[in-house]
């Protein structure tokens, strides 16, 4: 197992001369959040450019050509979802923003929601236009309290600049934006729920088909996208496609935001072309572990976790990469596993969370998940393990493994199986012996 | 059903804040509001009674079953009143890398509650919840709607007081990441906002 | 479009799921939250299967080919799929046999199973249990959770009527989208999530009519009809699939017995009438039938006393005070007899040269000249009801909810009703816009309409006149009607219902089929009883009417009527020659018979009955104990015996012969469908002259009242008989909700319980009707129950 490996070699970075910090450049800054700020910075640049000097279409083809991809997690290409909008037929359609960031590791729209609320508002009114939606709903998780007070102060400011409502530039063009507050529930991250739970349903998720696009919210032709996603449209309008595809590698373009957190010296966000490696992120601007680490989550705590060695630190935190190494590119959310964490209960914290935010609707996820699986770990966790209980684990993952309703149940499997491909020492030594083979608890700093 | 007319309606002369939520949504979309008229009961009165929520159902126009249905699958709705602070823990995996079991253990010796408690007094809730997309700034505490993040055995102990003493601090802005070389706000922990009533 | 099912080929339309086609192709696959007539959620996960399809290239558009056989390669989901939730595509291949798929089901029934009790001993769904038998078939006959079961409420009442058990729910969800889907009363949902998740209310009781399918398509023990619970066990009833008799929609049942007595009546599929659903009176109300004071023999006036005797003694009594009577007599049953005891009926008055009639019957005919069926009303895009059909005839009200999802009702494939239909979906649109309900006072289906009409009671001609010249009209604005109009005219399917209001009035009717004629529309009267529209069409019909009947005759023999529920009719009855009663319980005009002879029920007659469609359906007797009781049938027989005559209807058999000639169709064993053959409209009568003045608008009531004493569970679900009455009229007349009162009808005093409510109009109350009640509009005074004491 490798430790801290040696000083790595750096790729690219903010310092790189073809690279600057875009996505994230207003965060963290004093008064960014305001119009006026924003203004300053050259905002709603980008929006008056596509409603006043392209078609919709040619804003759609921008971004496609852009090469942008979802960056809410599955990383479906933009442009190719908003092309699949339905002609326009009178009825209202919808562009909504998936602002319910749960994903344990992921915090990137936090901020950028809280520090740069424009910048979102400015992506949304480009991707109304594009796609033809006069109306967009925007869904904030409900503990995002500030976020949403943000987003409520910004929404009344370009409401009155002109920014949002009727005949926007000067255009044909109305748009307007229902900002919506979640109440806690992972669940309504996943599109459909987040649908339901804005219409006032219980927010399980729907069938598909018919997809957003057909039937989204109200039943009306819609377009969901991430927070990410819609911050990244802006600069790729305003600066064009091909220098956001002049970043990043074949299948991944442009810029995105990735998070670290565990024990890192400077755990937060930061933004780097994609394809990066591992190790910048880690050793180049997160000041490195703090710990000896034996494990990473890449890209949010579903994405199954690897081996924290050179070959892992090396591969290129892109879409291709990351899948090729039997993980996902996720949020990018980065979490570092130290070595003394008991990789059992590391897993267990995170299936305690899947099973707690599992919506009920399907039986593999409320029984398997919700029910079993948490019962398992739980025995293991406070020693009451014994012979045959990891192999039970597994059977019950395969059991549950490609059959749920919703990518949910799956998702918490990720920690699961990965931990058990990587780390069956660990379980095993926690059932035979009732102790786990790493003991230290006390992670609190004075 | 509970007799409406014994209790006054929540919403009774509060016409306009009624008409800006419902105003929010079209139409067809009236059930919209369930979700925002429940947050703004329950940021008045800590909780969600089964008055009130019959009152919702019938503002929406609908059963106050599916009022209860919507209500109950979310963490954050409460039907019995929470504390003036609800102190709620992160303890989801990168906050507990960061001590957020030990934060708990530690608040929960000084508040005497357990998980899902609230004193007599009526002043700490004390929860344990979901991750709070905080990861990068843990362990991260919530305090009603307000988050302290990367909080440290000496700064808990300074909000337990100042809470305790009916004070909210003004938490400290917290990034971490790319930020780290913009300008930093000059808002320290030791600087306090209003005192509450 | 085809497809292949393990080694069977099918072809099947397109949108059909694959669950279907696995059924279709005599395949099974275990499924607990899919349910025929609701919309598929894919959310239990047990119909998995392996899917596959072949691929077209896009260059080419030719199949990909497999490079050595040549045949279209199969590309397969990467998953297994929910059967239920995926459509059939062409050239499918779908695989429910091999052993990854069988595993995975096993897999899925043993996660169904950690958190139910297994209690299948003490459960009444034992025997008759989709758990109990998937776990038989596909499970693995052990479980690995050795953790404590999920603990939650065990006998949770959701209402009187129906017992929740939450630690056998397994979250099929089948219950919560019926009240969305079939009713439109969403009194019943999940309440929190995840594991957590569980079915609960917060509407106190259920408010519905329809809550008690959800026992039946409970796919396991957790909720039950509080009737029956714990009465026996399924392996021990006796099944009786009959029809209802408690309405005029002909609806399906399923009458469960053990040892001479009904324990539970279930729906019973009917896919051309009431699909699987009934309404909570048909469910519920059948206590009745096995209370203590039934009359279970023959009973003969000695001096003041009714004295028990047999049928034969019964008989020569009559035979010998027939032969000294006046010569004028009448012989009435209820609407609800059957075909074959009408003809009986006819028999025996033609016998005595006396006259038959059946009670009630409205001023107008029942049967419609271009006559609707369910079918036309869940097909239709504009319908025009003109009552209150969810009390009249509760199986339509669940008709027209279909009409407004805009699904047509499917057609049947090899195994039947489709058991996921992928046309419905949750939360559907409801086209509301395409239904008008009109009523004196606010029904409960005006909350699904586009548009309520509420006129003043007794003007139904002048609101078919005003919809008909697009004037004005009782009441309501020319606009509203013109509208009402021009949308009956453009639609390709309307149809007009006609309540129990219209048909009350001849001119009336006459001004509806007026209408329905000029716009093209069919038209579906609500006749009042199970066989009001066999009865009329057989013609058991007097010029007089009974109104005549009751007072010209010297010999009257009635079933299952109690006139003297009117005082002043009753004084009437006191002087006649002999009065026969037939019925199955004591009332006041029993309190008058010279003769009392004990009837069966509806649950207990064999016999046919035309629904209000014109469709013949058969009616089975269940094995109820009920003494020596007979139908209208057996009092015929006995009495022809005692004559000395046969006359025709003295069995079934005999009054199925005589049918064969009038209505010419053999009526032994009809389909289960029955046979649809409406017959030929009739010259509307003119037999009562319309009222139009009154306070009290007498209704008819899907809980029926004269049975409401006897069934304890429903009238504790529903409280006793309610007097309606507006807000401001309660006021003026110091009214106070709750109060009982007496209701002075005429010579009928009716108790009632006051509740206080708009849907009652202004100087209007409304009251249920008793069987012996003409509807529509009275004058009645209200008397405090109080002053009736100290009086
Ligand atoms: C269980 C679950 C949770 C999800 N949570 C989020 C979320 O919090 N935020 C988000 O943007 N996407 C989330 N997604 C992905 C969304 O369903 C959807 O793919 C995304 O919002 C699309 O936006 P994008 O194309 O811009 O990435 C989640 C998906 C699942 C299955
Ligand atoms: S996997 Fe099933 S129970 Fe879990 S969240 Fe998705 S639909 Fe709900
Ligand atoms: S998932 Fe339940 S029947 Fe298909």
């Amino acid at each position: 197992m490798t430790t801290i490996a040696e000083k790595p070699q750096l790729i690219s970075s903010r310092k790189d001369a073809q690279f600057e910090v875009t996505l994230y450049k207003n965060v963290g800054v004093e008064g960014a959040h305001t119009l006026e700020t924003y203004l300053e910075g050259g905002g709603y640049k980008a929006a008056k450019k596509a409603l006043t000097t392209m078609t919709p279409e040619a804003v759609v083809d921008e971004v496609k050509r852009s090469g942008l991809r979802g960056r809410g997690g599955a990383g479906f290409p933009t442009g190719l979802k908003w092309s699949f909008m339905p002609k326009p037929d009178g009825r209202q359609r919808f562009i909504v923003c998936n602002a319910d960031e749960s994903e344990p590791g992921s915090f990137k729209d936090r901020y950028l929601m809280e520090d740069d609320p424009h910048q979102l508002l400015e992506g949304m009114v480009i991707a109304g236009y594009a796609i033809g939606a006069t109306k967009g709903v925007l869904y904030v998780r409900g503990e995002y309290y500030k976020s949403y007070e943000r987003l409520r102060e910004a929404l009344a400011e370009a409401t009155a600049g002109g920014y949002l409502g009727k005949g926007l530039f000067g255009s044909e063009f109305d748009f307007e934006i229902i900002l919506h507050r979640g109440a806690g529930a992972y669940i309504c991250g996943e599109e459909t729920s987040l649908m339901n739970s804005f219409e006032g349903l219980r927010a399980n998720p729907r069938l598909k088909p018919p997809f957003p696009a057909q039937a989204g919210v109200y039943g009306l032709p819609t377009t969901i996208n991430n927070v990410e996603s819609f911050a990244s449209a802006v600069h790729i309008i305003a600066k064009g496609a091909d220098w956001y595809a002049s970043m990043g590698t074949d299948d991944s373009k442009g810029t995105k935001l990735y998070q670290v957190s565990g024990p890192a010296a400077k755990p937060g966000v930061y933004e780097l072309p994609m394809g990066a490696t591992f190790r910048e992120l880690i050793f180049e601007l997160a000041g490195g572990p703090t710990e000896p680490i034996k494990a990473l989550i890449p890209g949010g705590s579903s994405t199954p976790m690897l081996a924290f060695n050179d070959e892992t630190l090396d591969t290129p935190m892109d879409y291709g990469s990351i899948a090729k190494k039997g993980s996902m590119l996720g949020t990018g959310g980065v979490i570092l596993i130290p070595q003394e964490k008991c990789i059992v209960n590391a897993t267990w914290n995170l299936v305690r969370f899947y099973a707690h935010e599992s919506c009920g609707k399907c039986t593999p996820c409320r029984e398997g998940i919700s029910g079993w699986m948490t019962k398992m770990y739980q025995k293991l966790v406070s020693g009451r393990g014994e012979a045959g209980d990891v192999e039970l684990i597994e059977i019950m993952s395969r059991n549950i493994k490609g059959k749920a309703f919703c990518p949910l149940a799956d998702a918490c499997l990720g920690p699961v199986q990965s931990s058990l491909a990587l780390f069956r020492d660990e379980y095993e030594h926690l059932a035979e012996h009732g102790t786990p083979k790493y003991t230290k608890t006390n992670w609190w700093s004075a | 059903m509970i007799e409406l007319d014994t209790i006054k309606p929540y919403f009774e002369g509060k016409e306009d804040v009624l008409g800006e939520i419902l105003g929010r949504y079209p139409d067809y979309g009236r059930r919209s509001a369930i979700m925002p008229l429940l947050w703004e009961v329950q940021r008045a009165e800590r909780h969600v009674s089964e008055a009130r929520l019959e009152e919702i159902a019938h503002i929406v126009g609908v059963h106050a079953t599916e009022v209860k249905g919507v209500m109950s699958f979310y963490s954050t709705y409460h039907e019995q009143p929470v504390g003036k602070y609800h102190l709620q823990i992160c303890s989801t995996l990168s906050c507990s890398l960061a001590g957020s079991d030990e934060m708990f253990d530690f608040i929960s010796e000084e508040t005497g509650l357990v998980n899902g408690e609230t004193d007599g007094s009526g002043i700490f809730s004390l929860q344990k919840v979901e991750c709070l997309g905080s990861c990068g700034t843990a362990p991260v505490l919530q305090v009603n709607d307000t988050y302290y993040e990367r909080v440290t055995r000496s700064s808990c102990k300074e909000l337990l007081d100042a809470l305790r003493s009916g004070e909210m601090l003004e938490p400290p802005r917290e990034r971490g990441g790319d930020n780290e070389g913009a300008e930093k706000p000059k808002i320290g922990s030791e600087q306090r906002v209003g005192r509450e009533a | 479009m085809k497809v292949k099912v393990n080694d069977v080929e099918l072809d099947l339309e397109p949108g059909t799921s694959a669950i279907d086609a696995v059924f279709a192709a005599g395949y099974d696959v275990p499924y607990f939250c899919s349910q025929e007539y609701m919309s598929p959620i894919g959310a239990c996960r047990m119909c998995l299967g392996k899917v596959g399809a072949p691929r077209k290239d896009r260059e080419t558009n030719d199949w990909i080919r497999d490079a050595e056989t040549g045949e279209p390669q199969i590309f397969y989901f990467p998953n297994l799929m929910a059967t239920c939730t995926t459509a059939i595509m062409d050239g499918m291949v779908i695989d429910t046999l091999s052993k990854e798929v069988r595993q995975a089901q096993s897999g899925m029934m043993e996660f169904h199973l950690i958190n139910h009790p297994l209690d299948c001993p003490v459960c009444d769904k034992g025997g008759a249990c989709e758990l109990q038998d998937r776990a038989y078939e596909y499970g693995a006959g052990t479980s690995r959770f050795e953790f404590d079961k999920r603990h939650q409420e065990k006998h949770h009442a959701l209402s009187e009527l129906i017992t929740l058990d939450r630690e056998r729910c397994i979250h099929c969800k089948r219950c919560v989208r019926y009240f969305e889907e079939v009713p439109g009363d969403e009194v019943l949902d999940f309440i929190e999530r995840g594991g957590h998740t569980y079915i609960g209310t917060v509407d106190e009781g259920l408010p519905s009519y329809f809550t008690g399918n959800i026992t039946d398509i409970c796919p396991v023990g957790a909720l039950l009809d509080a009737t029956s619970r714990f009465r026996g066990r399924n392996w021990e009833y006796d099944h009786t699939r009959t029809v209802s008799l408690d309405d005029a929609s002909g609806a399906a049942i399923m009458v469960d017995a053990r040892t001479g007595r009904i324990e539970r009546v279930k729906g019973a599929r009917n896919t051309q009438v009431n699909l699987d659903w009934i309404d909570d009176s048909t469910r519920f109300g059948h206590e009745y039938v096995d209370a203590p004071d039934r009359l279970k023999t023959p009973l003969i006036r000695k001096g003041a006393l009714l004295e028990p005797a047999s049928w034969e003694e019964a008989a020569q009594f009559i035979a010998s005070r027939l032969a000294v009577a006046g010569k004028r007599v009448g012989v009435a049953v209820r609407s609800d007899a059957t075909l074959e005891e009408g003809v009986a009926a006819k028999a025996l008055a033609e016998h005595l040269r006396g006259h038959a009639e059946h009670f009630p019957r409205p001023a107008a005919s029942v049967i419609a000249e271009n006559p609707a069926t369910f079918t036309d009303v869940a097909t239709s895009d504009a319908i025009f009801v003109v009552g209150d059909p969810t009390e009249e005839v509760p199986t339509l009200d669940l008709r027209i909810k279909d009409a407004l999802r805009g699904v047509a009702p499917p057609e049947l494939l090899a195994h039947g009703v489709p058991i996921a239909d992928l046309r419905l979906k949750e939360r559907m649109p409801r086209k509301r816009s395409i239904l008008t309900v009109a009523a004196p006072y606010r029904t409960n289906l005006m909350r699904h309409a586009g548009q309520e009409l509420i006129y003043p009671a007794g003007q139904e001609e002048d609101l078919f006149g005003g919809v008909g010249s697009g004037k004005a009209g009782a009441s309501l604005a020319a606009e509203q009607l013109n509208q009402l109009k021009s949308a009956l005219s453009d639609a390709k399917k309307p149809v007009i219902i006609l309540g129990a209001f219209v048909l009350a009035s001849a001119a009336a009717t006459r001004a509806a089929e007026a209408l329905a004629e000029s716009v093209g529309a069919k038209v579906m009267k609500l006749g009042p009883m199970a066989n009001s529209y066999g009865l009329e069409a057989l013609e058991v019909t007097s010029d007089g009417g009974y109104a005549d009947l009751l007072t010209q005759s010297d010999v009257l023999i009635l079933s299952n009527l109690n006139p003297a529920q009117d005082v002043q009719i009753g004084e009437r009855l006191r002087n006649l020659d002999l009065l026969i009663v037939h019925d199955s319980f004591e009332t006041e005009t029993t309190g008058l018979a010279h003769v009392v002879l004990p009837a069966k029920t509806g649950y207990e007659k064999e016999g046919t009955v035309v629904n209000l469609e014109g469709r013949f359906l058969n009616v089975y007797p269940a094995p109820v104990d009920s003494g020596t009781s007979e139908d209208f049938i057996g009092v015929v027989r006995t009495l022809g015996e005692a004559l000395g005559v046969r006359l025709d209807g003295r069995s079934v058999r005999s009054a199925r012969r005589s049918l064969a000639k009038t209505l010419n169709h053999d009526l032994a064993a009809l389909p289960e469908e029955g046979l649809l053959a409406p017959v030929d409209a009739k010259e509307i009568g003119e037999t009562v002259a319309d009222t139009v003045a009154g306070n009290l608008l007498l209704t008819s009531s899907l809980l029926k009242v004269d049975r409401l004493r006897r069934n304890p569970k429903l009238r504790a679900a529903h409280g006793d008989v309610a007097l309606r009455v507006n807000p401001a009229d309660a006021e003026a007349q110091n009214l106070e909700a709750g109060a009982n009162v007496t209701v002075n009808i005429g010579g009928v005093a009716r108790s009632a319980t006051i509740k206080i409510t708009e849907d009652a109009p202004e100087g209007l109350m409304l009251l249920p009707a008793t069987f012996d009640q003409a509807l529509g509009l009275t004058s009645a005074e209200i008397v405090p129950a109080a002053d009736l004491v100290s009086a």
